[in-house]
């Protein structure tokens, strides 16, 4: 097996005593998707913030690729290649598609340190035609676009900037049953791209669908880690509520 | 909306249009009465070279999702500054004194706002205050008489073929802010600040310091204002600059940029603040008493921030 | 107040005039020290109006700003004008900022008047303001205050104001005949440097010091901001409720005091003031604590620069600073003050009394 892109070990979060996470062991590799499932303050979103540079943990490790590493601030985790799809989506609403995709980032050109709009445009849209995000263009501003096109933009850019590792926070919760498949199926394609991926997400169907393997937490406790194709949604709703 | 207009903002372009409109219906209506002479459009563009210097910083500031009300004071105690700078000292001194008075009041405002998080509402309504009255007391309420002549007319009456410097300085503010506002990775952040702040400090923009620029930048410009007003009058007054504010936030919002930040134009500001111009200009040479002149006036500006306002999908 | 611009010299004359604290108030002169004339002696004959008429002369009113006394002045020019066959082709009004008085000018040379008639906002700058006008050849005539520098009848025509001593000196014998000539007054006057209060009040203490030895002025209050004066009306009024009158150097303090004695249940103090409100009118018609206002003609300046312009364009030279008369307003006197003053009846809540 190869190393994993990042491995969680015995990391463990107390905020003023009160644990929020006991322990988790979890790795991730490239090319998977790993889901991560659990009712309200089972720990799912305090795990994603430890591992986005927001929270340290308390005790445990991280490792990437097989060295202990720690962040600081979300900017160092960025800078070691993971990008967070947060809830909410973190977009301007007001700016066109491409501002959103190089925001703090911006390419530039000449003596001047011009924007470089051509080259951003051009790339936006050799992005989101990979990833078959299908927005009428990448001059369109956000605001324009529906649920399922702006989620597709939040996941396009986090793509783009991740070299490692993508953190998922909910991503179709706000969408329609046809945009939740067209969002669906970004998320699908980004495997080919070599990245991990880990998912949150209330709905098991989508899990099923898209997650190589489920991780369960009840109470900032571990329950278990399963693949998808070797247990049922009954077996993982029993680990979720622990009622057998 | 259908596609095919997607992506262009038509509240963007109604301040072109509206000029446009205005210009045609003066040139028609006072033909006789000199409007079209190149005096007078030269005139226009020489009386608002102060407030659309203002606006251009102001653009930054709206479109940072702040405000500044404290540029009034501002022009008034830096020109003030330079002003009695000048009775002993060269002239470039004074405009270093006046720009750094200005640089001054924008970090004071700027640290306030982006590291106290206070309102820059509250802020700047505060330092609006304190300053007015730090430049009547500067100078007992007494006017300071600038007789440097080089400074008179570079910042002021002077010509150059024929143009007069207060349009050279118009055009270099417009064209420098235009630049950093809409071509720069600042520029950038600064729309993303004002846009949704969470998400601009999320990506790694440090909003923090986007804030404090933009105040600054608007003081400074209201520094500049206040020499150029100092330069066409030949010296400094404590009610300078006294009831620009609402000229240039009505110039700033006319022009097309929200006041809730995120979309700003600096082009847009610039024909805002020609229009506000040329509406005084015109209705004066209309020969419409002063109380007809407000009500027209307030009239029209209502009409242009109805029409660029409107928001389509709401 | 803030009606009218600072004056230069206001602290000179200020300082010259007190040499004496006993001495009786100094006659009105010009913001340069010129000798007053009544403005009743601008007077055209009926050959130089025929010769006004007969010029296709135009006019533009170049403003500070607007209020009671600016609408009377305008008016009185404007009718003036028209009397004279003179067209006003623009009006302006800076609202007290010297940089838009100054593209006012610019602006109503685009319509190349033979006249302007104007009040300087601020004298110090306003060499500039009206440059482009002195440079086309334009008349000029002032409202109360001269460009520094500009040399009269060289420069501009005259200077018209009213008498702000005789204003002084008129509110302080109607102090005294308010309070029959004896008693305790509080003294609230502008504390700042501006021209034409300064003279006001300085002539109403000197008046009072001068002719009323039995009267004593037991508090004078200085008034620095205007925004300020009800807190400084309560604290007088709460101190020393026993004043058998106050003197307030204008209309809207003068409202404020009279607000105070009112929340204070006080009905004996009398107020003095100056410039004609219909507020204290009516608590003066009502037999309130309101005794007298004192007003200026207002409405004569603005038909004596009208036809100190009119002479101008003949060529004619005048006298260099003319002066309109005051008038002591009371309960009696309100159809006639108000007429006299701002050339229009007083508002109808005071003639329904």
């Amino acid at each position: 097996m190869t190393t994993p892109v990042l491995a969680l070990e015995g990391v463990r979060k107390e905020f003023g005593g009160v644990v929020a996470i006991e322990r988790i062991d979890l790795e991730l590799h490239a090319g998977e998707i790993v889901a991560l499932v659990g009712d309200n303050g089972a720990g799912k979103s305090t795990l994603v913030k430890i591992i986005a540079g927001i929270h340290p943990p308390t005790s445990g490790r991280i490792m990437m690729d097989g060295s202990p590493i720690s962040f600081p601030n979300p900017r160092a985790a960025q800078e070691h290649g993971i990008q967070v799809v947060y809830q909410d989506l973190a977009l301007a609403d007001q700016q066109p598609v491409y501002m959103n995709m190089f925001l703090g980032s911006e390419l530039v050109t000449g003596p001047f340190r011009r924007l470089n709009r051509k080259r951003m445009i051009a790339e936006t849209e050799t992005l989101v035609r990979e990833l078959d995000v299908r927005i009428p263009s990448a001059k369109a501003t956000i605001r324009e676009l529906s649920g399922g096109q702006r989620q597709g933009v939040a996941i396009a850019r986090a793509t783009h900037r991740a070299r490692k590792l993508v953190l998922m926070d909910e991503p179709t919760a706000a969408l329609g049953v046809a945009e939740t498949m067209r969002v669906e199926a970004i998320i699908r394609s980004l495997k080919e791209r070599a990245l991990a991926i880990l998912l949150i997400s209330h709905s098991l169907d989508q899990v099923f669908r898209l997650a190589d393997r489920i991780c369960v937490l009840r109470h900032g406790v571990q329950i278990g880690v399963k693949r998808s194709s070797e247990t049922s949604s009954n077996e993982i709703v029993a680990m979720i509520t622990g009622l057998a | 909306m259908t596609s095919a207009l997607r992506g262009i903002d038509p509240s963007r372009y109604v301040v072109h249009v509206g000029f446009l409109l205005i210009f045609a219906l003066f040139a028609v209506v006072l033909k006789d009465d000199g409007f079209l002479t190149s005096t007078n459009l030269l005139n226009i563009a020489q009386q608002t070279a102060p407030v659309t210097v203002m606006a251009v910083g102001m653009v930054f500031v709206f479109t940072a999702g702040e405000i500044d009300l404290s540029i009034g004071s501002v022009v008034a105690i830096s020109a003030l500054i330079a002003a009695t700078v000048m009775r002993e000292y060269a002239w470039p001194l004074a405009v270093v004194a006046g720009l750094g008075t200005g640089i001054g009041i924008g970090l004071l405002n700027g640290a306030l706002v982006a590291y106290a998080r206070l309102p820059s509402f509250l802020v700047t309504l505060a330092t609006m205050g304190l300053l007015a009255g730090v430049a009547r007391w500067l100078t007992n309420l007494q006017s300071v008489p600038i007789t440097q002549n080089l400074f008179n007319n570079l910042f002021g009456a002077g010509r150059l073929a024929g143009i007069p410097s207060l349009v050279f300085w118009t055009v270099a503010v417009v064209g420098i802010g235009h630049f950093i506002h809409r071509e720069t990775r600042f520029g950038a952040h600064v729309h993303a600040t004002g846009d949704n702040a969470r998400a601009a400090r999320a990506i790694g923009i440090r909003i923090e310091q986007v804030r404090l620029a933009v105040l600054v930048i608007s003081a400074t410009t209201a520094a500049l204002a206040g020499l150029l007003y100092a330069g066409r009058l030949h010296g400094a007054r404590y009610t300078l600059g006294e009831t620009d504010l609402l000229t240039v936030i009505a110039a700033v919002i006319v022009g097309g940029t929200h006041l809730n930040g995120g979309i700003g134009t600096v082009t847009g500001a610039l024909i805002g603040s020609l229009l506000m111009g040329m509406l005084n200009n015109g209705l004066i040479l209309m020969g419409l008493s002063v109380s007809e002149q407000m009500m027209v006036r307030g009239l029209i500006i209502l009409a242009a921030v109805a029409l660029t306002l409107r928001e389509p999908n709401r | 107040m803030q009606r009218r611009s600072l004056g230069p010299l206001a602290l000179a004359a200020l300082l010259a005039a007190s040499g004496s604290s006993q001495a009786a108030p100094k006659p009105t002169s010009g913001p340069h020290g010129e000798a007053a004339t009544p403005a009743a002696q601008l007077t055209l004959t009926p050959e130089q109006e025929a010769a006004v008429r007969a010029g296709g002369f135009t006019a533009a009113l170049v403003w500070h700003t607007s209020s009671d006394y600016t609408t009377a002045v305008n008016a009185g020019a404007m009718d003036e004008l028209q009397r004279l066959g003179i067209e006003v082709v623009a009006q302006t009004d800076a609202g007290f900022d010297a940089a838009k008085q100054m593209s006012d000018v610019e602006t109503v040379m685009a319509k190349q008047p033979s006249l302007i008639l104007s009040l300087p906002v601020d004298p110090e700058t306003a060499p500039e303001a009206y440059a482009p006008a002195q440079a086309a050849g334009t008349t000029l005539v002032f409202v109360d205050n001269s460009p520094k520098g500009y040399v009269q009848g060289k420069d501009y025509v005259t200077v018209v104001s009213d008498d702000l001593a005789q204003m002084g000196a008129k509110a302080g014998q109607a102090m005294a005949q308010a309070i029959g000539g004896k008693g305790k007054i509080g003294y609230v006057f502008h504390d700042a440097d501006f021209y034409v209060t300064n003279q006001r009040d300085h002539a109403f203490r000197q008046t009072i010091l001068g002719e009323y030895p039995d009267i004593t002025i037991a508090v004078e209050q200085g008034l620095a901001d205007p925004a300020r004066a009800e807190d400084i009306a309560n604290a007088l009024v709460t101190k020393h409720p026993d004043l058998d009158g106050i003197y307030a150097t204008w209309a809207e303090p003068a409202e404020l005091v009279l607000a105070a004695l009112r929340n204070a249940g006080n009905t004996h103090t009398k107020i003095v003031t100056l410039d004609l409100s219909e507020t204290l009118a009516l608590d003066m018609v009502q037999g309130g604590n309101v005794a007298a206002i004192v007003a200026d003609e207002a409405y004569a300046i603005g038909v004596g620069v009208a036809r100190a312009g009119a002479l101008g364009l003949l060529g004619q030279t005048v006298e260099p600073f003319y002066v309109v008369d005051a008038l002591a307003v009371t309960s009696d006197t309100v159809r006639d003050g108000w007429n006299r003053s701002l050339h229009r009846d007083p508002p109808a809540s005071l003639l329904e009394q």
